[in-house]
């Protein structure tokens, strides 16, 4: 078990009631106030809130292997009935893990504003993949998987009142932050939705930091940001995760400076992704401010619609979308395949970008909330499984539709509306999950594209795709254009041949 | 009868030495503790083994040694685990004096290892280590007015370590807000116990006991201004007392220079008594199965006895054999040029009572100078800590005013016999 070692120290539902240094007598509460470890030797007086019996005790003196609070799970040890809420419970990763995580025994709240409903339907799409009401999803979580999850619907921006309450109610042990505007293209529309964005994103999360520092400091913030923050640095320096390692050295000037431990460089490519970036300099200040605690997440590209949970019923998948605000790229792709409409490549189509199957990342999320930080440890996982260029990614999914669905596949280049080199050297470094939270990625990129293939081709999502074709190809441009892109080039029909469902996962 | 009238009041200076309380008696410092003196009795009172707050108060308190009231320590481990607790008045054994019926009501400020407040007849607001203001006091009530009055339990240490200013400046305002709730608690309540412990002393001690020792040190003034102003208190104490009232005054251990610091843990690892998993160990979780002995501060050392811990190894009847090797090389260790240990205790020589079991194995005294830590983290044998002064065990002092003492107090007083003083000052009858 990866977090078997793991202490009270990393534990939320320890309360740390101060410092104390037996060698001069002293008591001191202030090292937590500031940030400082003071002079380094007295001991952490701390009180487990649901051992009491333990009495006051050094907190790093206790494994999470021994404490019986914390259980067994496939995904490490994890605190029983662990109090876990999640921002944006609503969304494509939210309602997902929601259910994932109730169904490992978690005390699973939430709030939602709905607004990504609201802002699919503004632009005239809709979810490919039909997707219930909150009330209802929550009735079917209840009555097909026996999951109670305590929802409440809040605008973490403009209700901070109300999620004050309801953190102060629900005291949640770890705090899942998916409640952003996930949207490069859409914050590229238009003065008033880059506005928007940040805002939303920004002061959204940063009224989130001051109430944890407020009701729940001992709580963790997993929150979501993306590997667009890096960008991709035309000098191929390797996109380390969130911060130098230990032996990074910069030169200059025949000088040289450790590197380790500090921000490395961060290149956004949209005011959306300037929005992740302003909230991982504030995380890390509040971590250091505060002694809050938390993992900033660099998801690579989200795709797939399988976890055993949304799949148990159809009241509850979870969205998918397609159109050129929402849709991530194979997501989009494989409705393209559904849809008979090629596949488009922006420019060259040799852009590279991490990738995780939605699966993976419940996967990935589990591990991080089974092992918090430690108080005041601010960190970077890079969370993805495997990178593709955005060709190789489309010449997969055209296979398995042509091979194993029968749907002819075509694969276009079109003019590229965005800001960015479509040829560049990519090295993403994703060790941490894998290394330190024992993340193991289990779905093949070719399995879950089947899976999707499957759902996509029921008649009637295919009917819903249909529908709303006319929102594929991307209109928006960074430069502030508002055309539709021109097909450069339609790259030849592949043939491929026939397997025996050779990806049947 | 038992006199219902009469009424005793016990001041406690934690750390203070006997021989600075004489100097200070006589260098006019502390004149109305000098006056007590002269008209009463004022004896050296040896500490408890180890010379701590914890251990020493528990004894003065209860009048009984840590056999009997089970507290070894500011740490502890607990049974059949390494988790390293921080003992407190729930795990103390023994009643205090206080809760035997014997002492009438009673108000109690700032007795060190009495949090968290437990219910008694009278008031009490806990001491060191107590790290909340609320679970320090009972009856509840009494926390918004404390609050008001600015009171908090101890000093911040943490700012010694960044300006010796910061520090004194909180010494004054813990002391002030003390001297406060003392006025308030004297005159609101009805009692026939008064007990007040002033802690700033000790930390004034650990950090400038330099500053006591030369008087061209830029704190020497602010040292002796702070023990006057307790001897203010004293004065007014006195001025406030009836006849027939009874004051002790005493500290629970001395103090002394200190120039040189000795860890005990990083010895035993370096003899291969102690073996750790991980380097820097973060706890005594990180014990390996191969450790015949680990140490908790100030000195304790303990046989990792297979059966007692969880990776336990040396079998009960080697017990010895571990305890006479390193009681051995402690005893031949010198260190530029000098011996490290004045002492070294067995339990079953220095504790008796039914919490034995759980004691320390050995309880291990420094050489002059020297004092002894026990944390996982250090890098050397030795090294030079932030302090200047320690705590000693003969250099406690014992004061019972007026011609009472003659016959109340014994001859070579310690820790545990200030509950028998108590007794025999109140004619050992009951008060109620």
């Amino acid at each position: 078990m990866h977090n078997a070692a793991c202490t009270c120290w990393n534990c939320p539902a320890i309360d740390l009631t101060g410092k104390v240094d037996f060698r001069a007598c002293g008591q001191s509460k202030e090292v937590f106030a500031q940030g400082q470890e003071g002079q380094g030797e007295g001991y952490i007086v701390a009180e487990c809130k649901r051992r009491p019996e333990l009495g006051l005790y050094d907190p790093m003196s206790v494994t999470f292997e021994e404490c019986p609070e914390w259980k067994r799970t496939p995904f490490g040890y994890l605190l029983d009935n662990m109090r876990v809420m999640i921002l944006g419970i609503d969304g494509y990763l939210g309602w997902t893990l929601a259910l994932w995580l109730a169904a490992l025994g978690c005390e699973v709240s939430g709030v939602d504003n709905f607004a990504r409903r609201g802002w699919v339907s503004e632009r005239g799409a809709h979810s490919v993949v039909p997707i219930r009401g909150m009330t209802e999803r929550l009735h079917a979580a209840k009555e097909v998987l026996g999951l109670g999850i305590n929802f409440r619907r809040i605008d973490v921006l403009n209700e901070r009142p109300k999620l004050r309450e309801f953190m102060d109610e629900m005291k949640p042990e770890v705090i899942v932050h998916y409640g952003e505007c996930p949207s490069a293209p859409y914050s590229m529309i238009d003065l008033d939705h880059a506005t928007y964005v940040q805002q939303n994103n920004v002061l959204g999360t940063l009224g989130v930091l001051f109430m944890m520092r407020d009701s729940v400091p001992e709580s963790s913030l997993v929150k979501l940001g993306t590997m667009g923050e890096y960008g991709a640095p035309l000098t191929g320096r390797p996109l380390f995760e969130g911060m130098f390692p230990a032996d990074a050295v910069l030169q200059w000037d025949n000088r040289e400076w450790s590197m380790g431990g500090e921000l490395t460089p961060r290149d956004p490519v949209s005011f959306y992704h300037v929005s992740k970036v302003q909230d991982t300099f504030n995380i890390y200040e509040a971590c250091k401010y505060w002694w809050l605690r938390s993992y900033d997440v660099m998801q690579g590209v989200i795709y797939g619609v399988h976890t055993d949970q949304v799949a148990a019923d159809p009241r509850l998948r979870t969205r998918l979308d397609m159109d050129e605000w929402f849709g991530t790229v194979i997501n989009r792709f494989v409705s393209q395949a559904v849809a008979g409409f090629p596949l488009t490549l922006y420019g060259s189509g040799e852009q590279i970008r991490g990738f995780i199957a939605l699966e993976d990342a419940m996967q990935c999320m589990t591990r991080l909330i089974t092992q918090p930080p430690e108080p005041g440890q601010y960190d970077v996982v890079n969370q993805m499984s495997g990178f593709y260029s955005v060709r190789q990614l489309a010449e997969t999914v055209a296979r398995i539709a042509s091979t194993e669905f029968s749907l002819p596949v075509l694969i276009q280049r079109v003019e590229n509306p965005r800001v960015e080199s479509d040829i560049h050297p990519y090295e993403p470094i994703f060790s941490k999950l894998p290394d330190r939270f024992g993340f193991q990625p289990r779905v093949p990129l070719e399995d879950e594209v089947y899976r999707m293939l499957e759902l996509l081709t029921q008649p009637h999502i295919r009917q819903r795709i249909n529908e709303k074709r006319h929102l594929i190809l991307p209109r928006t441009w960074w430069s502030g254009l508002k055309k539709q892109v021109e097909t450069l080039e339609i790259i030849e029909e592949i043939k491929y041949e026939p397997t025996r469902k050779a990806f049947r996962p | 009868m038992p006199d219902t009238n009469k009424r005793v009041i016990i001041i406690g200076l934690d750390g203070m030495p006997y021989r600075l309380i004489r100097h200070l008696a006589a260098e006019g410092v502390m004149p109305n503790t000098g006056m007590l003196a002269r008209d009463g009795v004022l004896t050296q009172m040896a500490s408890s083994i180890p010379a701590i707050s914890s251990v020493a108060w528990s004894s003065v308190i209860t009048g009984v040694n840590p056999g009997e009231h089970g507290i070894f320590g500011f740490t502890d481990v607990a049974s059949g685990t390494y988790r390293m607790t921080f003992p407190n008045f729930q795990n103390l054994k023994a009643p205090p004096f206080w809760k035997t019926g014997a002492n009438g009501r009673s108000v109690i400020i700032n007795v060190p290892s009495t949090f968290p407040a437990a219910e008694l007849d009278g008031v009490l607001i806990a001491g060191f280590v107590a790290l909340d203001l609320r679970r320090s006091t009972y009856p509840s009530w009494l926390v918004p007015k404390l609050a008001d009055m600015g009171y908090q339990v101890d000093v911040d240490s943490g700012k010694a370590g960044r300006s010796l200013d910061l520090f004194l400046k909180d010494l004054d305002r813990t002391l002030e807000a003390r001297i406060r709730a003392y006025r308030y608690l004297w005159a609101e309540e009805d009692w026939q116990t008064f007990m007040l412990v002033f802690t700033g002393t000790d930390r004034l001690a650990h950090f400038l006991w330099d500053a006591y020792e030369d008087a061209s040190h830029k704190y020497h003034e602010a040292f002796l201004e702070h023990l006057n102003r307790i001897d203010q208190v004293v004065g007014e104490t006195v001025a406030r007392m009836n006849d027939g009232d009874a004051l002790i005054m005493l500290s629970d251990h001395g103090f002394d220079s200190v120039d040189l610091e000795m860890h005990v843990n990083y010895f035993l690892a370096q003899e291969g008594f102690l073996k750790l998993r991980r380097t820097p160990a973060q706890s005594l979780a990180d014990i390996d199965q191969e450790t015949k002995a680990f140490a908790l501060d100030p000195a304790r050392i303990y046989v990792n006895l297979a059966g007692k811990y969880p990776r336990g190894s040396v079998p009960v009847e080697e017990r010895e054999v571990v305890l006479g090797e390193v009681t051995g090389r402690l005893r031949s260790l010198q260190v530029e040029g000098r011996a490290v240990v004045a002492a070294i205790h067995r339990k079953e020589d220095i504790y008796h009572g039914p919490f034995l079991e759980q004691a320390p194995d050995l309880v291990v005294e420094p050489a002059k100078g020297i004092d002894l830590k026990a944390g996982l983290t250090a890098s050397a044998l030795t090294g030079k800590g932030p302090f200047t002064g320690k705590h000693t065990r003969e250099d406690a002092f014992l004061l019972v005013a007026g011609p009472a003492g003659r016959t109340a107090v014994p001859a070579n007083p310690c820790v545990s016999d200030v509950v028998g003083i108590l007794d025999r000052l109140r004619d050992g009858h009951s008060v109620r």
